[in-house]
């Protein structure tokens, strides 16, 4: 053994590591790698830098409307008697909330989490099934069937949930963007937000006629590409324009018959913002029930367009860009916060020139 | 011997190949920072449009402009990114102002047109770079629920001078300006003055 080699040999680990040249090596490369990482950690903003008008106000707009005075001088009065699915609920919608209809004896149907819930008229349980993915709209027919939209397609259940069929909606090449159905008698009324227009169909998707395109434009003007309809039991369709800001009526066979509403920031009885109303129902007293986006609100009209009520953005939260609506036969309002992801129930308490005036209490379901 | 020899071989090779990949990484990572092949710019679902873009950028005219995107965009007739809605409407019952301070925010009618109800046409909306400062007033005004949120600010690189610290970077208080890499980007020529210069 050469001598050299024996000096390495008896050298102790802790020598050899000491002589070689990794140390400095990776007090360098350490360094290195902190002058990258601070390079990269931005200094900490203070609360102070951030502007007065920010996310906490997210449109100025809606702020200004939102902040309006309760509307005085209305002929009736909603409060809320109770609610479905909520956070606090029992049966909360933990992801979604697409709708809400009612059926018969007032059965509350759901679609929430890719589920059809089925609620009795006090809001307990009854049956859940589930639906296609993305879904985004349903009704229950007469024949208690429910007709669900999803990617372009209706398709049928039964009401325990039973899969009885469907069809495609819209052209071969250019499906339909469907954002409601209703059925009246054998027809079904497919509102196609894609080709704005409502597509009537018979229960094999035969179609048998177009609604909405005898008017000068020729279509629907819907810049937030939801159309939103429903049908009275003569057959009188009345259907969301959000870009004219009015609710249209037409017939079954397609001729129009009027409209009513305009674009309005301070009249309560106008719609606010780009597009509105951006849902409706009808009550079975002939009523529209109208619902709105920016300032979060539902309002009730006459037929002939005279607002009745409004039921205020306090109910909603203010980033709803839909409220989905419906009515049962007792006239109460049920009402689908899809931010919130709940079904509020609303009771007529007062109506101006009665004596009458009910209070329930809000229950939660 | 030769045995606890090759041991210790082993240990300082190991070590050196360490050291090696740790100044090798760190060169790696600085050189990679220094490079042109990574920019800035805004994270639209992070901003929340509060006007820092505009008066934060070294530039006299901030390189962070809005943009639309056409395929979200609704082409309203009311456009809450164009009317103040807020105020007072003319004798049509169109909102008389504007939101655009800079009046950068320009319209036309697309599509078939209705000279008597303007009721019935689609506008597309297009933003004049030369006017807007990137104050995002029309960003903010066409976010949801009020719009389709199709406005949103953007930093134009023929205009960023990519500072080292991007001092709207600094400045955002939703850390809404991220560094992007973008490999094979061609090189730009910039077309604006500083402020400091």
């Amino acid at each position: 053994m050469e001598p050299n080699d024996k000096e390495t040999t008896q050298l102790s680990l802790t020598d050899r590591f000491r002589r070689s040249w990794f140390p400095p090596a990776a007090v360098v490369g350490a360094l290195g790698a902190f002058v990258a990482a601070a390079l990269r950690v931005r200094p900490a903003v203070k609360a102070s830098a951030r502007p007065a008008e920010s996310a906490a106000t997210p449109n100025p707009a809606a702020q200004a409307a939102g902040s309006a005075p309760p509307v005085q001088g209305l002929v009736r009065t909603y409060a809320q008697s109770g609610a479905l699915g909520g956070a606090t609920s029992a049966h909360p919608f933990r992801r979604s909330l697409a709708g809400v209809a009612v059926g018969p004896n007032d059965m509350i149907y759901a679609l929430g989490d890719d589920e059809m819930r089925v609620f009795d008229s006090t809001g307990n349980p009854i049956r859940t099934w589930r639906v296609p993915e993305k879904a985004e709209c349903f009704s229950v027919g007469p024949d208690q069937h429910v007709y669900v939209g999803a990617a372009g397609r209706v398709e049928i259940f039964e009401a325990t949930g039973s899969h009885v069929g469907g069809f495609a909606a819209g052209e071969k090449n250019r499906p339909a963007g469907i954002t409601a159905i209703k059925v009246f008698q054998k027809d079904i009324l497919v509102a196609d937000a894609a080709a704005r227009i409502i597509r009537r169909y018979d229960a094999n998707g035969k179609q048998l006629g177009i609604i909405g395109n005898k008017s000068k434009a020729g279509s629907f003007i819907l810049p937030n590409k939801s159309l939103d309809i429903d049908i009275d039991t003569k057959g009188v369709i009345r259907a969301t324009d959000t870009g004219r800001h009015q609710v249209t009526s037409w017939a079954i066979d397609g001729s129009p018959l009027g409209s009513f509403g305009k674009f309005g920031m301070s009249d309560p009885a106008d719609f606010v913002g780009c597009c509105n109303p951006v849902n409706l129902a009808l009550a079975p007293d002939g009523t529209i029930v109208t619902g709105e986006k920016m300032v979060a609100r539902i309002k009730v009209y006459q037929a002939d367009g005279k607002l009745l009520a409004v039921i205020g953005p306090e109910h909603f939260d203010p980033n709803c860009i839909h409220i989905y609506i419906a009515v049962d036969s007792k006239g109460r309002i049920l009402a689908a916060d899809p931010e919130r992801r709940e079904v509020k129930i609303f009771s007529l308490v007062a109506k101006a020139g009665t004596a009458e005036r009910k209070t329930e209490e809000p229950e939660s379901t | 011997m030769s045995e606890q020899s090759t041991r210790r071989q082993f240990i300082d090779r190991s070590c050196r190949i360490l050291g090696f990949a740790a100044i090798g990484g760190t060169a790696g990572l600085l050189t990679h920072r220094a490079s042109g092949d990574a920019v800035y710019q805004v994270d639209p679902f992070k901003c929340t449009a509060c006007d820092l873009c505009r008066t934060s950028c070294v530039l006299s005219h901030s390189a962070v402009k809005a943009v639309n995107d056409f395929d979200k965009c609704g082409y309203c007739m009311l456009c809450p990114a164009y009317f103040d809605v807020t105020s007072r409407p003319d004798e049509k019952g169109i909102p008389a102002g504007k939101v655009c301070p800079q009046d950068a925010l320009k319209r036309r009618v697309v599509g078939k047109v209705d000279e008597e109800d303007p009721n019935n046409n689609y506008y597309e909306y297009i933003i004049d770079e030369t006017r807007c400062d990137g104050c995002g007033k029309c960003v903010k005004a066409c976010k949801p629920p009020a719009g389709n949120g199709s406005l949103r600010l953007e930093i134009r690189y023929a205009r960023c001078l990519e500072c080292n610290e991007c001092s709207i970077q600094i400045a955002c208080p939703d850390r809404a300006i991220v560094r992007l890499s973008t490999p094979g980007m061609a090189p730009k020529e910039h077309v604006v003055e500083s402020k400091n210069v």
